[in-house]
């Protein structure tokens, strides 16, 4: 588990999603990128039926349960801006037991899917995003294995990054500088999980492409 | 060639000295036999005594004139043993057979061979000692008293000087940790973690480093049995590269009379991978090449380069 | 970090309809040494496990029906293993003719972080105690024999006072629905304990 980058890439004017797709990919192997299989994250909504939230709670905030292929023996439950749980993924049954309480909105199912390649100690994992059978946009995550600490390696990532990406490179992402103890804490997974969920309600949030159907 | 004529020159006296000790020989033989056999049957007691006292000083004039022979022999054979250069050892030339037993040709081979090594050893220390470590000389100050106190023997050191020097390091660095094991009796391994970069694991013989493997932060450093692992490589190819630079850095960080200058200096040098992933390459200006940051550490300015642009 | 490459996507959502058998009962402090000695004969040869958990029982309370309730335990002995939480369902009725209490039950292994997130789920802490005692297999039966205490200072483990002078006795199994043929290992198994301790099926509801 090293530090992780999610970002979004915009769609290439007057190009397809999967024309954006196949030139990522094909700027990957010029650089050397070998390919690993495939990869997948998705995350399912759910929001608490009106009489599950408590008197004094706000509007009740939404559950995400998410799944990585990278853990897939686990089950990432997380609300917006904490708290966060590892669970196995039994909690998926849970969830359908706490189906009174707790909605699956099934229409909100988001999922970032694709190819998975490897250069040197970096992964790099670019995804096309899907929300009701539509692609919605491309996700690229980038992870640099060696190292755990964001601070160390922000800027030999964002090099990396620059190589294949050009102008499209991220600010450091958020989520890291939200620690208490700042840059140099140990990454772990769920950071890379927080990272995908902003970028899937970024495109939840955002206007049908026209004419995108997958594949 | 001289050997061999001077060899040859003795040769011709020992043959001379044997046939006269055989003679000498005979001739006691002879002195001895006419004594056992005693007085001969004679007409007269006188002309027994007289024959027997004639015969007798007959035989012993004949000893003593052999035995002269001898002597003069002798001072012509010399002490050829002392005048070879290989000394007794020379007198292997002398066998006769030598194709069966090619022993002496193979002893000069072994000589010729030793010889050279000695040269060659003698070369390579004075080398060694000319060679200084100028950054660690200045903190060897404090160290030279007890100087003389490791000379003696560098491969046996009591195993609390070992953990004294090694805890002194420690101390030197205060992002450095250094656990210390002795895993199989006295000699030590190192687990050295940087930061939050790096962890090297270091073999020790003594004060001697024998292998440094160098792994990620995140990485496993023990076997399934608990037991630290001391062979297998990192998973990543940073780290790989890391290692190699490593195994470098313990050949050039030689210093056989002090061993502990050379384990403070290569952990001086290690230490500056505590900022792997921060320094760009001082020639190129770049923090990857071929996807690697710069591994390469300069071993006296501990500037950091790619491994391509080093030079 | 030679992971390998994902071809076979995972399964979402663990397994479904496990059921849990129980049967309980209780013995007498004087009695635990003859019942583990004799457990221990019965089960599975293995070193005894002894355990020490701190167990929260969550409730969420809607409008209508009953609160949704929710175990999490975890081990006072290995303060770094995760987090256990558990769903038990409503106890089964009908078939008189089974020998075992059934009721659904699903396990979820979990982070440290689970009392806020169940917390911010809507759930309140409706009691907590702590169990100590020992654990014993023999195939898939499990036996659980331990002391339950009251927690006296909410969430101080150290501050605990036993509630009863005897010790709880479970024997359960877990087991995918319709495996009936698990209570009737019970039974005999139960049968072999006694006289020294009673299992029966306890309908929680009529306590």
């Amino acid at each position: 588990m090293g530090v992780t980058c999610v970002c979004q890439v915009p769609i290439l004017e007057g190009k397809s999603v999967q024309q954006t797709v196949d030139m990522l990919h094909k700027k990957l192997e010029q650089l050397g990128a070998v390919k690993q299989g495939s990869f997948f994250v998705d995350c399912e909504t759910y929001h608490a039926t009106s009489n599950a939230s408590g008197k004094k709670r706000q509007p009740s905030k939404l559950l995400y349960v998410m799944h990585n292929s990278e853990t897939p023996l686990s089950c990432l439950a997380l609300f917006e801006g904490g708290p966060y749980l590892t669970a196995d993924v039994n909690f998926d049954v849970l969830m359908v037991k706490l189906k009174s309480h707790f909605q699956n909105a099934k229409g909100h199912k988001v999922e970032s899917r694709g190819t998975r390649y490897r250069y040197c100690d970096f992964l790099v994992k670019v995804g096309t995003v899907t929300m009701s059978s539509s692609a919605r946009g491309i996700s690229v995550e980038v992870e640099y294995c060696a190292c755990v600490v964001p601070g160390d390696c922000w800027n030999l990532m964002k090099e990396f990054m620059q190589s294949f990406l050009g102008s499209n490179v991220p600010e450091l992402p958020s989520v890291f500088a939200a620690k208490p103890e700042g840059l140099y804490a140990p990454v772990d997974c769920m950071d890379t999980m927080v990272q995908y969920l902003e970028l899937f309600s970024k495109v939840r949030k955002q206007q049908v492409i026209p004419g995108a159907s997958v594949r | 060639m001289a050997d061999v004529m001077n060899v040859g020159v003795n040769l011709e006296a020992f043959s001379q000295a044997i046939n006269a000790i055989q003679a000498l020989r005979s001739s006691v033989t002879r002195v001895f036999d006419s004594l056992k056999d005693g007085m001969k049957n004679k007409e007269t007691l006188e002309g027994r005594e007289k024959a027997f006292i004639t015969e007798f000083q007959d035989n012993l004039q004949a000893v003593n004139r052999d035995l002269n022979e001898l002597e003069r022999l002798s001072t012509l054979v010399g002490r050829p043993s002392e005048s070879h250069p290989l000394h007794n050892s020379g007198l292997l030339s002398l066998d006769p057979v030598q194709d069966k037993t090619p022993l002496y040709s193979q002893l000069l081979q072994a000589y010729k061979w030793s010889n050279k090594l000695q040269y060659h050893a003698g070369l390579a220390s004075s080398l060694l000692n000319q060679q200084s470590l100028k950054r660690s000389a200045n903190q060897m100050g404090a160290s030279a008293k007890r100087r003389p106190k490791v000379q003696p023997s560098t491969l046996a050191l009591p195993p609390q000087y070992v953990d004294d020097v090694i805890s002194r390091v420690g101390r030197m660095f205060p992002d450095v940790s250094i656990e210390l094991f002795r895993p199989n009796g006295t000699s030590a391994v190192l687990l050295v973690t940087l930061g939050k970069v790096l962890k090297a694991t270091v073999v020790m013989r003594s004060l001697f480093i024998d292998r440094t493997i160098v792994r990620g932060y995140s990485e496993n450093v023990y076997t399934e049995d608990g037991k630290l692992d001391i062979w297998s490589k990192s998973n990543y190819q940073v780290f790989q590269k890391v290692t190699d630079h490593a195994t470098t850095a313990l050949l050039h960080y030689q210093l056989p009379q002090m061993p502990d200058v050379v384990v403070r200096s290569f952990m001086t040098w290690l230490r500056s991978y505590v900022k792997l992933f921060q320094t760009p390459c001082q020639r190129c200006g770049k923090f990857l090449q071929e996807g690697l940051p710069p591994t390469w550490r300069d071993f006296r300015t501990l500037e950091a380069f790619h491994d391509t642009c080093r030079q | 970090m030679e992971a390998p490459p994902v071809t076979v996507m995972p399964v979402t959502g663990g397994t479904i309809n496990m059921m849990e058998y129980l049967l309980q009962g209780s013995v007498l402090d004087q009695a635990l040494d003859s019942l583990l000695h004799r457990l221990r004969g019965l089960c599975d040869n293995m070193e005894p496990e002894s355990f020490a958990d701190h167990e929260l029982v969550y409730l969420l309370k809607g409008q209508q029906g009953n609160p949704f309730m929710l175990r999490a335990r975890r081990s006072l002995a290995h303060p770094t293993a995760p987090w256990h939480l558990r769903y038990l369902g409503q106890p089964e009725v009908g078939d008189k003719s089974r020998h075992a209490l059934v009721r659904n039950c699903v396990d979820v292994a979990a982070s440290h972080s689970l009392p806020d997130f169940l917390n911010e789920m809507g759930f309140r802490m409706d009691h907590e105690f702590v169990a100590k005692g020992h654990v014993f297999r023999k195939g898939a039966l499990k036996v659980v024999v331990s002391k339950v205490s009251r927690v006296l200072v909410p969430g101080n483990t150290d501050n605990i006072e036993p509630l009863s002078l005897s010790y709880l006795v479970e024997l359960s199994v877990l087991a995918p629905a319709g495996q009936d043929t698990v209570s009737e290992d019970m039974r005999s198994f139960a049968e072999q304990l006694k006289p020294l301790v009673h299992l029966e099926k306890i309908d929680p509801k009529r306590v």
